[in-house]
């Protein structure tokens, strides 16, 4: 598997597709040119709950610099989709996001593999974002029009603008933001639905294997579980079935990271082998193939992973290359984003394994490491703190801080 | 390991077709503080001392014009913001050191002006015009925007200053925008004449900190976003796709956006040819540092090239309308074939001249969130 994974890193896209070709002729099966699969004439490709949480996140994401329209309550609501006492609510602008009965929450640290039978860690990771939209409202907001300094929330230049800061020189709409990516987004993809703990659940090899379709629609249970997977990242492609046209620019989570990821030479690959193995896997599943769909898993499983973990020390450089140029604003809007991918990290998977790449304990002492050089957070960190902590994570994988730092 | 040797690759095919290689005079041996002396006793110090001066009359002017707002007093303030606008241009690219700090260029000319949040701080009152969000309600933009823009014609202007409401909220703000572009030029001038000057000129060396680096630097920078892009390019449409007429400098005193660029282009050149500031000497420069280590570009003398190339693009700007924004809706292509004449200097000196004198470039372009 580890060999598999490091081949289709080194190889260039072209040669990848012939990996497909030599899959096609030891498992005989049809492969399509892009991700469109049809059963009677009609496609069984389904990932609407995704796109909506997609969207739900974007509008979260907005509201929360929105300083003259936006509440606490609302922020919860958004995040929820219901109120305090469970009732309905409509707090987007979206009608379809109000039609809805999903929501962000329930799918946050909510995969089977990691959290289903560790639902008060879950609790704790749906919480840390409850208390970062409370304090956006009720620690930013009211010092929005002062300027920030150590122990002070409020307002920090950042080139031609200004970001708003909590005490520590965090931002919390860009932890929210990033966060997401790994609790909702890769925890869901990888630890859920790739996973044959959900694939395989009750009868869905036998009725995958005879053709029988879920009650209501054209597709097989299993066929939806990884299209569900695959939505988590192309939900709000441009062309979901030849999403690597638009990657980057379909949405602000891991759609856009694995666009600018894989703009980098080291990574180039990644994009495309992840749009390739999605697609492999779920031909794979058509024919039966279940061990080509499962080293499929493991290959979006590993380069997902790589994306999150290239992202956050890429951020812990840009913010110490800020702080020696005396961008203060810049390095600390760098390292609050460069925060949520760190945080996200505790939803990896190492491919073949059921554990991330950094769990929950380490996660937490890196931030606490990141906040704790003094008691101002940001303010105090030091440059030697910020390439400890990256060295501490690029190690985990198989990318040099320099690599990730270069794109 | 295979990154580094190809950037050993890279870094050496360069260097041997941009200068005459490794046999050829050593870019250390050039003396170095020869000139920033040169820069900042008579180009930099000479350009802020001059901005202040400016500044000083401008806010002097508005007090007045708040006393007593005829419309002759308009005019005579319309003047010096005009005098003080073109004298900005001489200052606008140092920004070093206090000037950095305080975020001077940013708080002196962010253009479009947010005349929605200067309406609002006029009727509310209590702003703060420190803070990142309110940079782009003051400096010159706005003074454009106050002096020029309020109304349709002299009689509608004066109105707000005269007959309005609140027409000693419109005085107010007159004043607090001109005294803070006063307080803020004599600030960065007196860091450099009480200490900062002696800092930069010893800081002589080589490397990413010293100061010839750093100054080359943020020259380099200001010449790409604010000369090419912010003058030019963005309103052409060139980051857009689709053209931006409100976005040009000046925009509501119809007819002095190309006076700036002019005043800007010339100051960029200058600067490079270490031409004396107000005055027809001249001092160690790129330029001469680039003759003294014989740099070529395709057979042609480097310095000599980006001199010629300022010269190209001035030309190529002399057929645009005095007001850009007017250019842009009338004829585009013009502004368009003035960027890429100032494009063309870009590679110039981002590339061959940075190799030539072994400078990094420091700065990136932001991710954009």
């Amino acid at each position: 598997m580890n060999l598999s994974k490091l081949l289709l890193f080194a190889l260039p896209p072209t040669l990848l597709f012939s990996c497909d070709i030599i899959d096609n002729n030891a498992d005989d099966f049809e492969v399509p040119p892009t991700y469109e699969f049809t059963r009677n004439g009609e496609s069984t490709v389904s990932f609407s709950g995704q796109t909506t949480r997609i969207k739900m996140g974007d509008e979260l994401f907005l509201a929360m610099s929105d300083f003259n329209n936006t509440t606490e309550e609302l922020l919860l609501q958004m995040y929820r989709n219901q109120a305090d006492d469970g009732t309905d609510v409509d707090p987007f602008s979206d009608p379809g996001l109000n039609a809805s009965d999903k929501s962000i929450k329930s799918k946050v640290a909510a995969s089977r593999d990691y959290f289903s039978t560790n639902v008060s860690l879950s609790a704790e990771i749906k919480n840390d974002f409850e208390t970062w939209l409370s304090g956006q409202v009720n620690d930013v907001f009211p010092n929005r029009n002062q300027l920030a300094e150590p122990g002070v929330a409020g307002q920090i230049a950042d080139g031609s603008g200004e970001r708003y800061i909590n005490a520590q020189g965090l931002e919390y709409d860009q932890m929210v933001n990033k966060s997401l990516i790994g609790a909702l987004m890769a925890d869901q993809m990888l630890n859920n639905y790739l996973s044959p703990a959900v694939l395989d659940e009750g009868t869905n090899r036998e009725d995958n294997d005879a053709g029988v379709t879920v009650e209501g629609s054209n597709y097989t249970n299993m066929e939806h579980k990884w299209d569900e997977a695959y939505g988590y990242i192309y939900g709000t492609s441009e062309d979901p079935a030849n999403p690597n046209s638009t990657i980057g620019n379909d949405d602000r989570f891991l759609n856009k990271y694995t666009g600018q990821v894989s703009e980098g030479e080291d990574f180039a690959s990644l994009a495309e082998a992840i749009s390739e193995a999605f697609k492999l896997g779920r031909a794979a599943i058509v024919a039966g193939k279940y061990d080509v769909r499962d080293e499929q898993a493991a290959i979006i499983q590993g380069a997902v992973s790589t994306i999150i973990a290239v992202r956050g020390v890429y951020y812990l450089q840009a913010g110490k290359r800020q702080i020696e140029a005396g961008e203060t604003g810049s390095a600390f809007h760098s390292i609050s984003e460069g925060f949520g991918f760190i945080y996200s990290l505790q939803f990896t998977r190492v491919p073949g394994t059921d554990q991330p790449y950094l769990a929950h304990s380490e996660v937490k002492q890196i931030l606490n490491d990141l906040l704790g050089d003094g008691e101002n957070g940001l303010w105090d960190v030091e440059l030697s703190t910020l390439d400890a902590l990256a060295e501490q994570i690029a190690s985990q994988f198989d990318f040099t801080v320099e690599q990730a730092a270069s794109i | 390991m295979k990154k580094s040797a190809f950037v050993l690759l890279v870094s050496f095919t360069l260097w041997s077709c941009t200068s005459d290689g490794p046999s050829g005079p050593d870019a250390d041996d050039f003396d170095r503080e020869a000139i920033l002396i040169n820069w900042a006793d008579h180009i930099i110090i000479p350009s802020f001392t001059s901005f202040a001066e400016s500044s000083a009359q401008l806010q002097s002017d508005a007090f007045t014009f708040a006393e007593s707002p005829t419309l002759q007093n308009l005019e005579t303030l319309r003047n010096s913001w005009q005098s003080a606008y073109l004298a900005f241009q001489h200052v606008s690219m140092f920004e070093m050191g206090k000037a950095m700090g305080l975020r001077f260029r940013d708080n002196l000319n962010i253009y479009p002006t947010d005349t929605g949040e200067i309406n609002e701080n006029i009727q509310e009152g209590n702003y703060n015009l420190e803070l990142p969000s309110q940079s782009n309600s003051q400096g010159f933009p706005a003074l454009d925007y106050l002096l020029n823009g309020l109304g349709e014609n002299d009689t509608e202007i004066l109105a707000f200053y005269t007959t309005s409401d609140n027409s000693d909220a419109y005085h107010t703000y007159l004043a607090d925008l001109t005294s803070r572009i006063h307080s803020l030029s004599n600030e960065v001038l007196t860091d450099w004449t009480s200490g900062y000057r002696d800092e930069f000129v010893s800081n002589s060396g080589n490397g990413a900190n010293s100061s010839l680096d750093m100054m080359v630097n943020d020259y380099i920078y200001y010449y790409e976003k604010h000369l090419r892009a912010g003058k030019i390019g963005i309103p052409a449409g060139v980051f857009s796709g689709s053209p931006l007429s409100s976005h040009v400098e000046a925009l509501y005193s119809k007819g002095f956006s190309k006076a700036l660029f002019n005043e800007a282009l010339d100051a960029s050149q200058n600067f490079f040819n270490g031409t004396h500031f107000e005055s027809d000497g001249s001092g160690e420069s790129l330029g001469s540092y680039l003759d003294f280590l014989n740099t070529m570009k395709e057979g042609a003398d480097l310095a000599t090239l980006i001199d010629n190339q300022f010269d190209a693009a001035r030309e190529k700007a002399e057929l645009l309308n005095d007001d850009f924004s007017a250019q842009v809706e009338s004829d585009n292509s013009l502004m368009l074939s003035t960027y890429d004449e100032l494009q063309r200097n870009v590679v110039n000196l981002k590339v061959d001249m940075l190799q030539a004198l072994n400078i990094n470039v420091d700065y990136v372009d932001a991710d954009g969130d």
